[in-house]
This record gives C-alpha cells, structure tokens and sequence, in this order.
C-alpha cells in the first residue's frame, strides 16, 4: 500500500519536472534594419571565458585580444572580407629599397585618448617593446632590422629581408599604438588599465566578472563611436548566455551552441548572425605512431571522413567540409587544393596499399563535447576499415599539452588566423621548424613543400605567391597529414536593437560602428 | 553540485537507523520501504539486464540523418545528436551506472570498514594517525579532490573508481568507528576481551557482524552519490568514456540541448531520480529490518 | 575544561590538518598533466617559448624547490601570483569570498525555512500519505543534477512568471545582490532540503516518542504545544548540527552553481584555476576552503555545546 503510494507521488513528481522542462522551449519572431546610427546606450556582450590580460604583445587569447583592439589600434588593419588590410591609424605607405624599405606616413589629428597626440616617436616605442618580447608576439616582427622617425608623422621600417607578409605584420592587434614610455607608467601597470587611440577607452574591471571601456571623447573617427559605454561579461553556461540574452539582460550572446542557432535565428528580438571566420578544425595525426606515418593510412582515414555527416550533426548545417588546410578567408587560399572528401571505397583502396590492409588500433584524445561526437561518428566509419578507435577523454588543458608534446596518436585542433596572411599559419603547419612546432605537432615532413614556403615568403608578386601557395596546397591534401575537417562561421546572438555589429574573419569587431536602436 | 558529502549520508543513515516506526518488523516482505525500494530497484536491473530483450537498437547504432527526432514507434524516447535511440542508450546506460556504481562503491566500503574497525577497537595512535587522515579528506571539498584526482588519473571508469575511493572511505571509517566505539562497552565485547579471545577473532567474529550494518545501509546511499558524482564529472566534460553510454554523460551532452531538445537530458534525469528514490527507500527499509531489538 | 581551553585546543588541532591539506593539494595539482604555459601561451606556443614562460614562473626548479619557496611565501602572508591574471592569488580569492558567503548564507536560510515545517508535519504525519510525499517529493531535487535544476529555475523565474529574478550575475548591492541570489540559493536549498528534512523528521519522531513527551501529554498538553515546547527545542540542536556538518557540502556545492548562475565566487575561481592549471590561485581557494570547512565544524560544536546542557566540551 505504502509502496503504491509512493510510487504515485513519484510518478507525479516526475510528470512536474517533465512538465517544467518542456516549457523550455519557445517562442519565434524576426527583426527589422533599422536606417540612420544613433548615439547612446550601453551594451553588454557575455562570453564563455574571461579575459586574462590586456597586455596585447603577449596574450594569446582570444577574449583578451578583441577587447584590446577596441582600445589600442594599429597602422593598418584588416579589410572586412580577410583578405587584406587598408590605411588605418597611417594614411598610405612607400616600399623602397628593393622591397626592404616601408616608409609610412600617419594620420593627422589622431590622439590617445588621455589626449596626447600621437607621434611617431609613440609608433616608434610601440613596435620596439612589440618586437622584443619574446615571451609574446615578438616572432612576427623579426623581420625589422630597425625603426627611424624622421619626422612626427614619419615612420621607416628598414627589413633585414624582403618579406611579403609585412603589411598584415603591421596590422596585427600586437603592433597596436600605445603612448612612448607607456605614458611615463611601468609596462605592468599600463596594462592593467591601457591607453591608446581607440574608439573606446577603460573604466573598470572586476576580475572573474566583467570588465567595462567607455567612449574615448577624442576618437579620431569623428562622430564615433555611437554607444556611452561596453561592458564584457563572463558567462560560462551556454544556456544561461542564452536565457541571459533572451531577458535582455546582455545584448550579444558570443558563441552560442551550434544546435541552438536555428532556434535563436527564430526567436523575438534576437538576431543570429554568423560571420565567416577563418576557423578551420583538423584531426590531428601523430606520424611518430608507426601507422600514421605511412601516407596511405592518413589518406584512408582523410578518406573515411564523412564531413557532411558531421557538419550535419555536430555543427547543425552551419559549417563547409574544410578542403585544404587554409581557411577561403585567407589570402592564396586554394579552392581546387583536392582535400580528400568522404568516400569508403578510396579509403578501403588506400588502406589495402598501405602498410596495414587489415587495419590496427588507435587512441584518440578527446575533449569538448563536439569533439567526442566527431570522434564517436569517425569511430563508427572506420571500424569497417578495421582501424578500431578508442578514446582518452581528458580535460582541455592536457589534450592540449599531450598535442604540443606530440604525446598522442590521434587528436583534434583548430586554428582561426591571427593576420591576414597565410605565411603565419603555412610556417607552422608544414615546416617542422617553423616556430619549432613540428608542423602542427604532427612531425610531417616534406622538404618539398618547406622549400615552396620560403620562396612564397619572400615573394612580393602577388600572383607568383598566389601560385606558390596553390602548389604547396595541393602536395599539403595529397599528403593528407592532418585531417582537414571543416570551416565554421563565428556565432553571435544579438539584440536586433544592435546595429552596426560586425565580426570580422580574424574575429575582432570594430564597436565604433555599432549602436542601439 | 548534485550529489550530497560523505558526512550529509552519514546523517542520513544514522537518522533512518533512529528513526522508529510502528509495526511490523523483521519480515522484509512487511516492511514497505523495502518492498518499494526493491520493486524500483529490481526494474531498474531487470531493464538493465534484458536491456537487448527490450530495446529495438543497440545503444552505440548511429544514423545521421536521423538525428534528434521526436518520439516515434520505432524510437519511444527519439533519437540523440547522432542519432542514436536514446530508450537503448537509457536502458544500457543503467548497466553501466549500476556497474561503476556498485565497483565505487565496494572498495571504499572495504578501506572505510577495515580502517575504522581497527581506528575504533584499538584507539590511541591507531585513532590518531587515522583521524588525521579524516579530518584532511572531510576539510577538502568533495568534488575538488575528485576533480583534481581525476585530472591527475586521467578519466574514464577505472579512474572514476580510484578518485571516488580516495575520498569515499571517509565516510565508512566515521560510521565504523563510532559504531566500534559504543560496542566496545557493551557486554559481549567485555565478555570476549575477559575470554581471551585472539584480536583479529574478536574483531572480525564479533564485532564485525555488529557493526557492519550502518555500513550497508550507507552504501545504498552512497550508490546514488556516486552516480551523481558521476554526473557533475560528465558536465565538467570528465565522465565516462564515449561511446558507453551511461546517464552522466546523456545528461551532460543534454545538457547544451535544455532550451531546444530538452528530453535528452530530462529523460536520463528522470532514469537517476527513479533509482535514487529506489535505493533510498532500501536503505530505510534495511534500517527497519536490520535494527536491533 | 573552559570554552577558551577548548577553543584554544582545536585551533592547535586545526593546524596539522590545514597544513596537511597545504601538502596533498600542492602535489597533486603539481602531478596534474597539462601545462599552464601552454595553456596561457595558445596554439602558437613554441618549445622556446614555454620554456622561458615556465622559468619566469619559477616551473623549471625541482618540485621540492617549488613547495619550498611555496612554504616560504605563505609564512609572509603571501600567496603568489595567479599565473593566468597575473595579480595576487590572495587577493583574487578574498575578492571573491563574499559571494561564495552570500551563497552558503542564503541556502542556509532557505533550506531551514523550507525544511523545518515540511519535517514538523511529516513528524507529526508519520507514515500517513502526508508524510511519504514530504519525504518522496524532495528526493526529485537530490536526482537532478544543479545544473539542470538551476537553468529550469532561471529559465521559469527569470524569463516567465513575471521576471522576479535576473538570470545570473551577482548584482549590485545589499538588495541586488538578495535578489541575484535568490535563485542560486534555491537551487543549492533544493538538494539540501531532502536530507535536512530526513534527518529533522527522524530527530523530531525520537523526541516525540520520548518519556518526557509521553509524560507531557499525559499531562493533557496539546500536541501543537508538545511539538513546540518540547520537540522543536531538540529539533534546533539537531539542525545545528546537521547545518555544521553541511557546510562542507556547501562549500563544494557552489563550484558548479556558481558556474550555472555566472556568480563570480570561489567556487568558479576554483574550477576555472583547476583547467587552467593555475596553480597559486588552487593553492590558495584551497586553502581557504579547508581553513572554513575546519572553523565552521569548530563554530557548530561550540553552538551545540552551548545549546544542549547535556553535551560537554571535552
């Protein structure tokens, strides 16, 4: 009797907590473009990590970056397709002495926003400090030989070698201007609160919670920036990001889930925007594991890849299957570079020639959620093949550091581009030594295609380079040394009051255009 | 954070043994708590047991061009992000949440049984050195030490295992020794200790039987801990290996579905309320049964 | 013994423990795979760079050197510096150590004002239908995980019904932050109050079924006035207890609320320095951890001792 009772009183409770769940899901509208900017209004934009430093020359993450860059600007920065950088805190340029010699010539009017003017005596100081950490940023600039200001507006940069890449060099968010001699501050206490040009300047921070910039009255765009103040704040749960959005209690949402965009590009009040991004995901092989050093058992498995699979499942459509290991948003990208797409019966060819026709076992570390269920359908394709997969499921922080130590068989990661050059991300893929990477920790070597990327480095004609990088593409695929995966768009959800909001493919965001109407 | 301390289930267990209750006794099949928490729990392992007999996929069956479908004849509860029927993942996932549960569970319960019957009978140093130990484990948050065990061991089941150990026979020793301490004065100890008896006689021939019974009934709790342990690991991404399937991991991939698809992770929710409410009822119904005159 | 020999005793007594929790957390965050350098450094992290990161951290000296220097630091107050931030561990976790306070105050208070009543009825109730679903019901909030208990709540309180609750955010304030508050505390009261109302109902039943209440209601004494005067009275020593022995729970309860409900609180600073390998900012949540785990036991034993005559300090 008692049991009966209590197994009703269960059965009811279940049905309550069932009942509340399903009230999860909900609501559908669409927004209107609103016409002329306005000023005013804050926004606050929440993020799954928060921001570690503002020292731009030696933070590598992401969440500090695109803030920094809304304080501290660069010479010149990227185009809004990626592909190639325009006049920005510098009007023009001169190339000379055989291609070693950039002389540029800066912007009249501009001020830091503590209202000193800008010199070239500040460009000067910036680019040097860039340049000697060597903890940070500095490897990008090692082509400078030196710095000379002949005069305030005057800046010559005098390179060791003729170096193509220099230009998006210049434009990357370390090179930013910040005042000479860190505006009379120690280099530690200036960036806990920076200073530079940018639209918007610092407020405050709490450390763990948010941190706030507001307009900088002396912005040399005039008229600009539109909105008082930007606040970041920290928001781990994806769900509360979007409840928090939905509640209108942020107005832009970084990152929501793939599997909730449809839902978001649905909902009153909400606009789900995707950005092209030069994100491109890989499956990492470790050619010190005997069978992944042979070229037909990484073609096999490249083959065995059902991209579309996965950008169905684990990107919900919102995705392209990645063909060469550089992005379409990168400079020189080949569009015909022939990455191996899905198809079993190459891939069973391919394993037969190989060293292993009856296949062989391999570990594959997994992480996030997403890379467990591209490891679980990639298990189940090539089981077939008789490669059978089992998982090391570990926390980020070492996957990651089991990649860089070159402590696994099979793994994934991914890159977005950090200039809009593909000399950066080419260097480190493919040359073992490049940066000493060991070809993204895969140990591939061709000494081929690392031939190929240092003619392209210092090729100055555009479509010589061009071809260059279509070569070094094409042997890349037939290699097939990493799995190339998938090119993916950022994700924001925003409020449709937000105008003017615009991800760029290197992932920063210019906020003096945007404003609230 | 889900799953309750070591000492919250200690309270637990000594108030349900306290707790009196009117009627029959000593007959299990008289004793609701008992039956009920049996019927639920004999479902729960039956399911897990014929788990091939009632479901229509196997667990791991991946289609994806089926993925995240509603409910269905030929899937009751719809299918998972890669299309996976998640009435099989369910109902296998209880074979593998019992299992790791119960392995949690044993070896704890012997460590925590073994160190506070020898901590209680022989007292001095013996009780100082282990308290020590005690008071370390109960001063660290319990899911920080498993965490940070779990990031030294690496996750997956077997190390699942090892961290809930480390920080679980804490629980056990606490029982154990305060059970040891209150026998040691009661006649039949005094009677055997006057007898002459070997140590090791007196303790595993007549103490043990007596005090081993706070230790069962906290074990059922305990089998919940675990599997919401379990759970919390799989959300912070260090559960079970893919592609078992167990409910940790449904609820912790659901999760990030809760505003679109929120049956994924309401379903295997429900599946650790149904067998929590099971054993909690078992272990009422053992304290009822097991009491002493 | 006097109240301050006893204090004065377990103080002494804390010592080791504290210290041995010192030892155990600084090893094993230590043997902890996974590099912070590389974890700060990024994709981009050359072999040459990560080794000069982990020397200007110190990470390149034996292990014994590292705990050497830690002990050294910690007997001048000073914690290190957090290796992702780059600021003062201690200060970090201070900053952070009134929320985490807020949180465990507030669920106190909530799962006492909820449990009290539903363990008196099912007391009084016992083994009546009343009684099963008082005990059945709550178990549902033990079963979910916080996680999806927090975002049900967030999502009913926060968008619907009104909107009384922010969804996330400590707030500003005394009364913002009680209100961004509320919704977390639920969460963190909802899976206490099973075992709270467990535990008080069975004390409540042992002091009703007593020879003091019997001879009370035999003295013609209402059973409202015998629950009153006589059983509530335990009640209270036995929910100081039971509070006491919690407060471990809530201390690591709130990692993962606080991660659901963005509260910027230890228990988040705990779990990120964790991923981050962030290993003085662990060092020193950790620390601070145990030092209130430790006193807050010290805290309820001295409240017990002081309500129940019976109980001495020894």
């Amino acid at each position: 009797m008692k049991a009966r009772r209590t197994l009703l009183v269960l059965a009811l409770a279940l049905v309550a907590a069932a009942g509340a769940a399903a009230a999860l899901a909900s609501s559908n509208g669409s927004s209107k473009q609103a016409a002329t900017p306005q000023h005013g209004g804050s926004i606050t934009i929440a993020r799954q990590e928060d921001s570690q430093s503002f020292d731009k020359t030696n933070v590598f993450q992401n969440e500090s970056i695109w803030l920094a860059e809304q304080i501290m600007e660069p010479l010149y920065t990227v185009t809004a397709d990626g592909r190639s950088e325009k006049p920005w805190l510098a009007t023009s340029y001169k190339l000379t002495n055989g291609g070693k010699t950039y002389t540029f010539t800066l912007r009249k009017g501009v001020k830091f926003s503590n209202g000193q003017p800008m010199t070239s005596a500040d460009v000067k100081f910036s680019i040097d400090d860039a340049r000697a950490q060597s903890k940070g940023w500095g490897y990008l600039d090692a082509a400078i030989k030196n710095i000379t200001t002949p005069n305030p507006d005057t800046v010559v940069f005098n390179l060791k070698y003729k170096w193509a890449p220099f230009l998006a060099d210049i434009a990357l968010f370390a090179n930013g201007i910040i005042p000479k001699n860190f505006a009379g501050q120690t280099r530690k206490a200036f960036y806990t609160h920076p200073i530079g040009t940018g639209p918007f300047m610092w407020d405050k921070r709490v450390v763990g919670q948010s941190v706030t910039f507001k307009k900088n009255p002396n912005y040399w765009q005039k008229g600009k920036p539109y909105l008082d103040s930007v606040t970041w704040t920290y928001v781990s749960d994806t769900n509360t990001r979007e409840l928090q959005l939905r509640g209108n209690q942020i107005q832009v949402d970084e990152f929501p889930p793939f599997n909730s965009i449809q839902k978001l590009q649905n909902t009153q009040g909400v606009t789900m925007t995707l950005f092209p991004s030069t994100r491109t995901d890989y499956l990492e092989m470790n050619e010190n594991y005997a069978p992944l050093a042979d070229v037909h058992v990484r073609r096999a498995i490249s083959y065995a890849i059902d991209r579309q699979g996965i950008i169905k499942s684990v990107l919900f459509g919102h995705g392209v299957a990645a063909n060469s290991f550089l992005p379409p948003q990168v400079p020189y990208y080949y569009k015909n570079s022939g990455g191996l797409q899905f198809n079993i019966a190459q891939a069973k060819a391919e394993l037969a020639k190989s060293k292993y026709p009856k296949g062989f076992k391999v570990e594959m570390q997994v992480g996030t959620q997403d890379e467990k269920s591209i490891g679980q359908i990639m298990q189940n394709e090539l089981k077939p093949l008789g490669i059978d997969i089992s998982f090391k499921q570990l926390d980020t922080a070492t996957e990651f550091t089991n990649i860089q130590k070159l402590n696994y068989q099979l793994g994934f990661s991914y890159w977005t581009m950090d200039i809009a050059d593909p000399d950066e991300l080419v260097a480190f893929a493919i040359d073992p030594k490049g940066g000493g990477a060991h070809s993204f920790f895969t140990d591939y070597n061709n000494p081929k295609v690392i031939d190929l990327s240092h003619q392209a480095e210092k090729e100055t004609v555009p479509a010589k380079r061009a071809a260059l990088y279509a070569q070094i593409q094409k042997i890349a695929a037939q290699d097939a040394f990493m799995g190339f995966l998938f090119y993916s768009p950022f994700r924001y959800a925003y409020s449709s009051k937000l105008h003017g909001f615009f991800v760029y493919p290197l992932g920063n965001y210019h906020l003096e255009d945007a404003w609230l109407g | 954070m889900s799953a309750i301390s070591g000492t919250q289930a200690e309270l637990l267990v000594h108030d349900s043994v306290v707790e009196h209750r009117r009627g029959f006794r000593h007959r299990w099949y008289r004793t609701p708590s008992f039956v009920a928490g049996l019927t639920i729990l004999g479902i729960v392992v039956l399911a897990a047991l014929a788990a091939p007999l009632i479901t229509q996929h196997g667990p791991n069956d991946q289609d994806l061009l089926h993925t995240l479908q509603g409910s269905s004849s030929s899937h009751w509860l719809g299918t998972d992000d890669l299309g996976r029927d998640v009435w099989s993942r369910l109902v296998y996932g209880a074979r593998a949440d019992l299992h790791i549960a119960f392995l949690a569970v044993v070896l704890p319960f012997i460590i925590g049984t073994l160190v506070g019957l020898l901590a209680g009978y022989y007292g001095g140093l013996t009780d100082t050195f282990a308290s020590f130990f005690v008071n370390i484990v109960v001063a660290f948050p319990f899911y920080v030490l498993v965490i940070a065990l779990v990031f030294a061991l690496g996750s997956g089941s077997r190390n699942i295992y090892i961290a809930i150990t480390i920080v679980g026979w804490v629980s056990y020793t606490r029982i154990i020794r305060g059970e040891v301490l209150v026998a040691k004065r009661k006649d039949y100890m005094l009677a055997a200790k006057s007898g002459g008896l070997s140590d090791f006689r007196i303790l595993f021939r007549h103490l043990l039987p007596n005090v081993i019974t706070q230790s069962v009934i906290y074990a059922c709790s305990d089998i919940v801990l675990d599997i919401l342990a379990i759970v919390t690991l799989g959300y912070l991404g260090l559960g079970v290996q893919p592609p078992t399937p167990d409910w940790g991991n449904m609820i912790a991939s659901g999760q990030t579905y809760l505003t679109t698809h929120w049956q994924l992770a309401t379903f295997p929710g429900i599946a650790v309320v149904f067998t929590a409410l099971g054993l909690a009822l078992l272990a009422d119904g053992l304290a009822d049964l097991l009491r002493p005159e | 013994m006097t109240l301050g020999q006893y204090v004065g005793r377990r103080l002494l007594q804390m010592i080791p423990v504290v210290f041995g929790v010192t030892v155990l957390v600084f090893f094993m965050i230590h043997l902890v795979p996974g590099d912070p350098a590389r974890t700060v450094l990024g994709i981009q992290a050359t072999p040459a760079r990560v080794a000069l990161v982990r020397h200007s951290w110190g990470l390149d000296k034996p292990l014994y050197v590292q705990y050497w220097k830690f002990m050294g630091r910690i007997a001048h107050g000073n914690l290190g510096d957090s290796l992702f931030y780059g600021v003062s561990a201690g200060h970090l976790v201070l900053e952070r150590l009134p929320v985490t306070l807020w949180l465990i105050v507030l669920s106190t208070i909530l799962a006492v004002a909820i449990s009290v009543p539903l363990a008196a009825i099912a007391a009084v109730k016992a083994d009546r239908p009343t009684d099963h679903v008082i005990r059945a019901v709550p178990l549902v909030g033990l079963g979910f995980p916080p996680f999806f208990l927090g975002i049900v709540l967030l999502l009913l309180f926060g968008l619907h019904f009104g909107r009384p609750f922010p969804v996330g955010g400590y707030g500003n304030g005394f009364f913002g932050h009680l209100r961004s508050m509320f919704l977390p505390a639920l969460t963190v009261a909802l899976v206490l109050t099973p075992i709270l109302i467990r535990s008080l109902r069975a004390s409540l039943l042992e002091v009703l079924e007593s020879e003091y209440v019997t001879t009370a209601r035999s003295k013609g004494l209402s059973e409202k006035r015998v629950l009153r005067k006589h059983a509530l009275r335990n009640a209270v020593i036995s929910m100081v207890s039971v509070l006491g022995v919690n407060i471990g729970f809530l201390v690591g309860g709130t990692l993962v609320i606080e991660q659901v409900f963005a509260l910027p609180g230890i228990g988040q600073l705990m779990i990120n320095s964790i991923f981050q390998r962030d290993f003085p900012v662990v060092q020193a949540v950790t620390l601070v951890f145990a030092i209130m785990v430790v006193l807050v036991y010290l805290f309820t034993d001295i409240a017990h001792a002081l309500l129940d005559p019976r109980v001495r300090f020894d």
